[in-house]
């Protein structure tokens, strides 16, 4: 008889260490991806000298823009900035960026270089990875959060302290369409 | 896209003396087969009469009846062998440099085993292989090549008595597609249809992370895609790479045009795509006539269905570092 209340201590005990390891799991894969956001953050940062170099001889309009990409990709790999912040320069670069391909359709010359094509096809391939690297990142942080607030693991995450994580979401600011007429603006 | 005004003028000036002749030949065999049955038929009656004890539990004529089957098919093979090898060649083949002068008609090849068992769709040890009907080209920028395959496993079983009793089960049978896929990638990501899901809803989702024979589970953002399908693959990041929202969508759009099951795999820089069929393809009619325009319709329908697949999931977009 005394054997049902061991089993059920066993049982308890094995569950327990199961929904323990699993919340564990998901907390490090939020982490792992979150390290891959960064890995392709790095990779857009390496081609953007190259941007800088190939356009600045053609577009003498968009002088302004290559130097803001110059100095925001300084800021962001100083390794002196907060995550939240390295968030914000990372959209401003994404948008400075943008507004570059759009501008090159005034400059047919630079449009038709292979130099400049290469880039472009790099820039397309870095900016789909990183949309990749985001949506895994909201997939992880997703499965995080749902056994954190999902009964039975979620009082196991109460008491390991384990809270609610943020997805990454597009700013307000970013959900506007962009002004094209002010992009092409000299 | 070739229209069917193009095709009718097509089939007037250039097919239909060469499906004359095999609309002769066809008959011709299938006047062997009746005479074939009819002989047979009447070997039956002449053994019912001399043997009456046969006829006593009419059983006995089942046996004689089988083998006559047996033979009765067998001639079938025989004889129309040589029909459906010529009216491949000359007609199917004229169809297909018809629909793309550029492809290539193989009327006995067929995907090889080695890639079909690269992709990882079936995983399932395999008995026998074989297929047909191979079409390979270049459609603008991306390189393709489709057959019709059939996969079996077989199980052996030993009853009571002893006897030995081999079954043959189909792991797959349809037509068979890989194609350039226009994104670099290093790993694998297999597409499959969404049995647990469907039938389990979030347990099923539970049942499918943990299928050790699988990959990870990739679970992605597209409920309709999600739905139908569950993904799994080697890398996280790259399956999404792949797996854009624009394909995810494509994808779909295209299982609900298929209306059959249909399985992918993105693995070596190719696209493989598994259509379960029954029906056999671009097989003349040996009962019918094949004279009718029908027909030949239908060969430029299903040629156009599987060339429409670069199409269809965007295959010729090169904006990315593979050209």
């Amino acid at each position: 008889m005394i054997w049902i209340p061991i089993g059920i201590g066993v049982f308890v005990v094995l569950v327990a260490f199961m929904m323990y390891n699993s919340l564990v799991g998901k907390k490090n894969q939020v982490e792992n991806a979150f390290a891959s956001i960064d890995a392709m953050l790095k990779k857009r940062y390496d081609l953007l000298p190259n941007l800088v170099a190939t356009v600045k001889q053609y577009m003498e309009h968009e002088a302004s823009t290559l130097t803001e990409i110059t100095e925001l990709r300084a800021k962001a790999t100083s390794g002196q900035v907060s995550s939240d912040e390295a968030v914000e320069l990372n959209n401003k670069i994404g948008r400075a960026i943008g507004g570059i391909m759009v501008a090159v359709e005034n400059y047919p010359d630079l449009k038709a270089s292979e130099n400049f094509k290469d880039l472009q096809r790099s820039l397309n391939e870095i900016e789909e990875q990183l949309s990749a690297a985001r949506r895994a990142f909201n997939a992880s942080v997703t499965d995080y959060n749902n056994a954190v607030e999902m009964f039975p693991t979620n009082m196991l995450a109460n008491m390991m302290g384990y809270k609610r994580r943020r997805l990454f979401e597009v700013t307000e600011k970013e959900r506007e369409n962009p002004d094209v007429k002010s992009l092409f603006a000299a | 896209m070739k229209t069917m005004d193009e095709l009718k003028v097509f089939y007037e000036s250039d097919l239909k003396l060469k499906l004359g002749s095999f609309e002769k030949r066809r008959k011709k065999i299938c006047a062997v087969m009746l005479v074939t049955v009819i002989l047979f038929l009447m070997l039956l009656a002449v053994v019912a009469i001399v043997f009456p004890g046969l006829r006593q539990p009419p059983q006995g004529l089942v046996f004689p009846g089988i083998i006559g089957i047996v033979i009765t098919v067998g001639v079938l093979w025989f004889v129309s062998r040589g029909f459906v090898q010529d009216f491949k060649l000359q007609v199917v083949q004229e169809v297909v440099k018809f629909c793309d002068p550029s492809l290539n008609y193989s009327p006995k090849g067929h995907i090889s085993q080695h890639q079909f068992q690269g992709s990882q769709i079936f995983k399932h040890h395999i008995d026998r292989f074989s297929g047909e009907d191979l079409v390979s080209g270049q459609m603008d920028k991306t390189a393709i090549q489709f057959s019709e395959l059939h996969a079996e496993y077989k199980t052996t079983t030993t009853n009571s008595k002893g006897q030995r009793r081999t079954q043959w089960h189909t792991i797959f049978k349809g037509l068979y597609f890989v194609a350039d896929f226009n994104k670099n990638f290093s790993g694998r990501t297999v597409v499959l249809p969404d049995t647990a899901e469907k039938l389990f809803g979030f347990l099923g989702k539970k049942l499918q992370e943990m299928n050790l024979s699988r990959d990870q589970l990739v679970k992605l953002e597209d409920p309709e895609f999600e739905k139908m399908f569950a993904v799994y693959g080697t890398d996280q990041v790259e399956a999404r790479y792949i797996l854009s929202t624009s394909l995810m969508k494509r994808i779909t759009d295209f299982k609900k045009k298929m209306k059959s099951p249909i399985y992918l795999s993105f693995t070596g820089s190719n696209v493989h795509i598994a259509i379960s069929q029954t029906r056999n393809m671009f097989e003349p009619r040996i009962f019918r006539s094949v004279l009718d325009f029908s027909l030949i319709r239908g060969y430029l329908e299903d040629l156009q269905l599987f060339l429409d697949i670069v199409d269809d999931l965007n295959l010729n977009t090169r904006i990315w570092t593979k050209a």
